[in-house]
């Protein structure tokens, strides 16, 4: 009812705006692109980034949109293929001529794309890339609303030998930009307190079978495994590693962060004693509670990135207001100076367009296919 | 090295091997019979893998416990549906192009497989899908008395590979005690003159089609059951793995394609487990290479003689 | 007409058959959803399109009416090669020069991508097309363009202009050290040989991280012009463009001058294969295509002969992964993936193997048709599958049938012949 009235509050308001001349100027709507993986074996990570985003666009148009402007959603799909991610980043520049970006998901994609909307002075704010280069090629309308791999491997080496205890770690990957560089970051952590990996290998995405990988596992006798990858490969790789017998622990990144990570492993007792790292779950915020039980009651569990892409919105919008403008440059800016409330708490950047503060925290696997935050 | 590992590593390549095995029959009895490179192939081993779930979880709805019966019911099931869908596509993409030039049945092959992976993900999501296991327990036997290691297969496993070689036993003597074996072999040797003598080609080619896709389909829900993990995507990998089985036990034989298949479980097995799982595909491929250059015909092809 | 339905309907049947598990019961977790209106939706749609394209067709006269599986017609006799008049070639240069005023960055941005795919389709043409070589590691020789300069630039700060012949030179080397044990062997095997060294090379680079950078990739700085830069600021110690010549920045010049610069290239690209192919080596790969055995008896070296296509095809790949790489200004093996090379062969073959114009014509289709059907990004890589599909059921030879430089006999010569 609330929101039926503020609609309607808005539509008058528009229709006043319409009279008085302006028409042009106020009905135009702000196009925000929405770039991810819609298609390819990682569209559920971009689902997640749309139903974000498309709530809090829902919820920022119902409170009168920005700048008495209605926000306008533009989906570009780029299958995590670096070609693609090019083409969707010019159409969304050129063609669309969107104010602001969110997304791309996969590293791979981000970082050529973001050069084509840091060239064009667009604003793009990545909810889920966590490569370190996406930030560190001084491009200054490049954000990201999420932590960095070279942080989050630092928060497993530092799990795996101080609570695990591990003396023989073995670092796997799947050969992807985010996978091996996550990867890349635990291994030089665990140099740095005093531990030598007993193996270092990729493994191939897209196979399901790594057999003879857990049985070269068994003969370096490793006592704990960290994988840099994503769930459709951990899930095999955990399963194989039980029943080949081998107890000990797998750690992983956010990458596994999905419930889907159960199914792949066929079923929950596989998942048992799996650690991955993730920010502290924004679902357990007190800021975003309200928000997760409207998408409960639209039966979508908010997930993974979900939260994260309505923050990024929350944040493109605070800057957008606060500037009174569109402009890719002014917001960069503003975002640069300036902190944000949102629905995953306060979050404010640095002058890379890092976030300040990283909040990895490490979560288990229960024997119910359950995770939870590790205290 | 341990005896247990080397052991252990045997096991998991022939295990691997023998699902190549079975796919690889498809590609080999199509490119024996018409001269194509089927590369939809690979994707009607995803589909089988999608019904192999979808089967499973139906009759879980019906409340059927009992494991042979729901297995027995899941394979006919999914060879069934999965022969259907070879079928079609033989009917769809291919047939018409029979009598044009040699490469337009290989770009129509290419488009139905973006066809078939898009049709999947589509109607099924693209996120990663699963079954949950269906047959537990293991084979263990102790290296030595003193510590705890041992060489284990499971039963799931040893299925696999018994199937495997079972089928293709059943097949190859298909192939070479039947009347429909024999319409089949010469088809692949002349098909104008087996047309002439009365063989409907046409339809000894659906048969073949539908053969590999039987195939296909058995190794698709024995890998499903076994991997319990599994997408849209599944396919390409496995397609071109399987392809190169059945170059390297060379083209057009049916046992060939079963020891081509091991043989290369067990390269990719041993590499993996004892040099660098990095450059696993590396050696495959090279190994797939070098044979070409020194042994075109593979392990047991019949070497090609020139016809004027 | 009964006989139809009954036939629509049988095929109807099979379709839902089809259809029924895989849309309508729809996996979640390990259980259940139930769609059932789905596949009778597209079964319906199914029998009542088989239907009326039967009618349809029985109107029409038949599928040969409609050129399905036509067989390749004769060419008119004509003495040597019919050139297209020049007119035609002032105002498709014309079209092509002007049409930058036209495209904004992201149409100008499709042209480029598109122009590449010429390149590229036309290099493999030569290798598939002329000299009957299937190659399905096209895309090897791409990544080792694109990766020459990546690498180049990022170790030796080689410049862009020095890239491109050291990139189709290195390819070229490639294709000469691959094709020369392979090109002995029988056809199908070069083509099982390719794709496997087209899957090594893009593992190579995936897995060398010391080297390539591994799934990181490598960035590559724009190509600058003279000297001039691109840029909006002097990144490589140049002027940039518009300060030079005292114009506003626009994104739009690196665009415009990798546009003008790849039709400058495809253009001498074009001109070069229309004169191969009337050479004595061009004569000789069609001839070694169209009978191995007699070219043998004849004396023609078949090894050298099919290497200097196998070479010629692998330099042009390489200079269009050189461009790829100033494209894209990053470079990462996940854009050299087997698709890459399936999808260059699927032009060559949908434009008509050996004809030059079919192959730009499937270029400008196979990517321009993509871009289009973004919007409908769930069904856009199916619908492109539909077509090549359709498109190869419709006209098995491709949207050319090749042409060839022949000379007919003389009417009163003819007649003694026959």
């Amino acid at each position: 009812m609330q929101k039926t009235k503020q609609l309607l509050l808005f539509l008058a308001g528009a229709f006043l705006f319409c009279l008085s001349g302006q028409a042009v100027q106020a009905s135009e709507p702000i196009k925000i692109g929405v770039a991810g993986p819609f298609s390819g074996s990682d569209a559920s990570f971009g689902e997640q980034f749309w139903r974000g985003v498309e709530q809090g666009a829902a919820d920022l148009n119902a409170a009168g949109g920005i700048l008495g402007r209605p926000l306008q959603l533009v989906k570009a799909d780029d299958a995590c293929e670096p070609k693609q991610a090019s083409a969707v980043a010019s159409r969304l520049v050129d063609r669309e001529k969107v104010a602001a970006v969110i997304g791309h998901f996969c590293s791979s994609s981000t970082i050529p794309a973001s050069a084509i909307y840091a060239d064009a002075g667009v604003l793009m704010i990545t909810p889920g890339s966590t490569n370190p280069l996406v930030t560190e090629r001084n491009l200054s309308t490049v954000f990201r609303m999420c932590g960095r791999d070279d942080q989050q491997g630092v928060v497993g080496a530092e799990f795996i030998v101080q609570r695990l205890n591990g003396q023989r770690v073995a670092v796997l990957h799947d050969k992807t930009t985010y996978g091996q560089g996550l990867a890349d970051a635990m291994k030089k952590r665990l140099h740095v307190l005093g531990k030598q990996e007993v193996l270092y290998e990729g493994l191939t995405r897209g196979e399901k079978d790594f057999n003879a990988l857990v049985t070269k596992l068994k003969a370096v006798q490793t006592d704990a495994v960290y994988f840099g990858g994503y769930h459709s490969e951990a899930g095999p790789l955990v399963r194989q590693m039980r029943e080949q017998g081998m107890k000990a622990p797998l750690v992983s990144g956010d990458g596994i962060f999905s419930e889907i990570l159960v199914t792949s492993a066929g079923g929950p007792a596989f998942v048992d004693g799996v650690y991955m790292t993730f920010g502290a779950d924004p679902r357990n915020l007190p800021a975003g509670r309200g928000l997760v039980e409207i998408y409960r009651k639209k039966g979508f569990e908010p997930e993974g990135y979900t939260l994260y892409a309505y923050a990024t919105l929350q944040a493109i919008a605070a800057a957008m207001h606060a500037t009174q403008s569109v402009e890719g440059e002014k917001l960069a800016q503003w975002l640069h100076n300036n902190a944000v409330e949102t629905v995953m708490g306060k979050k404010a950047w640095d002058s890379k367009g890092d976030l300040q503060v990283s909040d990895y925290v490490m979560y288990r696997w229960d024997d119910k296919g359950k995770y939870k935050e590790v205290d | 090295m341990d005896i247990y590992i080397f052991g252990q590593q045997w096991v998991n390549g022939l295990v691997l091997g023998s699902t190549y095995g079975l796919i690889a029959v498809g590609y080999t009895m199509v490119y024996g019979i018409i001269g194509m490179i089927n590369f939809a192939h690979g994707e009607i081993y995803m589909i089988s893998a999608y019904l192999t779930a979808i089967f499973l979880a139906l009759l879980g709805t019906f409340g059927l416990q009992s494991v042979p019966v729901v297995l027995v019911l899941v394979l006919l099931g999914t060879v069934l549906l999965t022969a259907l869908y070879g079928w079609s596509v033989e009917r769809i993409a291919y047939r018409p192009l029979r009598n044009s030039n040699r490469l337009a049945p290989l770009i129509s092959a290419i488009g139905i497989s973006l066809i078939l992976q898009n049709y999947i993900r589509i109607s099924q999501g693209a996120r990663n899908q699963g079954v949950p296991p269906v047959i537990d327990g293991v084979w263990r036997i102790p290296a030595n008395a003193v510590d705890q290691h041992f060489v284990q297969i499971t039963h799931l496993q040893s299925l696999i590979v018994v199937t495997a070689f079972a089928s293709m036993a059943v097949l190859t003597w298909i192939i070479h005690h039947t009347a429909l074996g024999r319409a089949c072999r010469a088809t692949q040797q002349d098909r104008v003159m087996a047309n002439l003598l009365g063989v409907d080609t046409d339809r000894i080619i659906s048969v073949v089609f539908v053969m590999g896709a039987a195939m296909a389909a058995v190794a698709g829900m024995l890998v499903t059951l076994n991997y319990g993990s599994f997408d849209f995507y599944i396919g390409f990998l496995m397609g071109i793995k399987a392809f190169t089985a059945a170059v390297l036990g060379g083209i057009g034989s049916l046992p060939g394609a079963m020891l081509g298949g091991v043989v290369l479980g067990l390269a990719e097995s041993f590499f993996a487990g004892f040099v660098n799982s990095d450059y696993k595909d590396v050696f495959a491929f090279s190994l797939l290479i070098l044979f070409l250059i020194f042994r075109p015909s593979g392990f047991l092809g019949v070497p090609e003689v020139e016809k004027v | 007409m009964l006989a139809r339905f009954w036939m629509a309907c049988r095929v109807g049947g099979i379709a839902l058959l089809l259809f029924a598990p895989i849309t309508g019961l729809v996996l979640s977790g390990y259980r259940l959803e139930g769609h059932w209106q789905t596949p009778l939706l597209l079964a319906a749609v199914v029998t009542v399109g088989h239907f009326l394209f039967s009618v349809l067709l029985h109107h029409l006269g038949g599928l040969d009416r409609l050129g399905v599986g036509r067989a390749a017609a004769l060419p008119a006799a004509t003495i040597g090669l019919s050139a297209p008049k020049p007119v035609w070639i002032a105002l498709l240069a014309l079209l092509t020069l002007s049409l930058p005023l036209v495209l904004g960055k992201y149409g100008l941005s499709v042209a480029i991508l598109a122009l590449i795919y010429i390149l590229l389709g036309l290099g493999l043409n030569i290798v598939v097309g002329l000299a009957g070589l299937l190659d399905l590691g096209f895309v090897a020789f791409y990544a080792v363009g694109a990766y020459t300069y990546a690498l180049g630039y990022h170790y030796f700060h080689l410049s862009f202009w020095l890239a491109l012949p050291l990139g189709a030179l290195l390819a070229g080397l490639f294709g000469m050290v691959l094709g020369f044990p392979v090109l002995r062997l029988h056809g199908d095997y070069l083509a099982i040989v390719t794709l496997g060294f087209g899957e090594i090379i893009r593992l190579v680079l995936n897995n060398w991280v010391a080297v390539t950078g591994g799934p990181n990739g490598v960035s590559v700085a724009f190509p600058t012009l003279f000297g001039l830069e691109f840029s909006r600021k002097a990144k490589q110690g140049g002027i940039p463009i518009h300060e030079f010549f005292g114009i506003d920045y626009s994104a739009n010049h690196r665009s415009l001058f990798l546009y003008f610069l790849l039709l400058g290239v495809v253009g001498l690209l074009i001109l070069m294969v229309i004169r191969l192919k009337r050479m004595p080596i061009g004569r000789a790969w069609e001839a070694l295509r169209e009978n191995e055995v007699a070219c043998r008896s004849l004396g023609i070296h078949h090894v050298t002969v099919k290497l200097s296509a196998f070479g010629l095809g692998a330099m042009v790949g390489g200079v269009g992964g050189v461009f790829f790489a100033a494209l894209q200004g990053f470079v990462n093996p996940s854009s050299f993936t087997f698709f890459e090379s399936a999808y260059i062969l699927a032009i060559v073959v949908l434009g008509g193997m050996g004809s030059t114009s079919g192959v730009i014509a499937a270029a400008l289709l196979l990517t321009v048709m993509p871009e289009l059907l973004r919007d409908f990004s769930d069904y856009r890589v199916l619908s492109v599958g539909m077509a090549m599909v359709l498109m190869m059921v419709w006209r098995p030879r491709g949207l050319r049938q090749r042409r060839r430089p022949f000379f007919a006999l003389p009417a009163e010569a003819a007649e003694r012949v026959a």
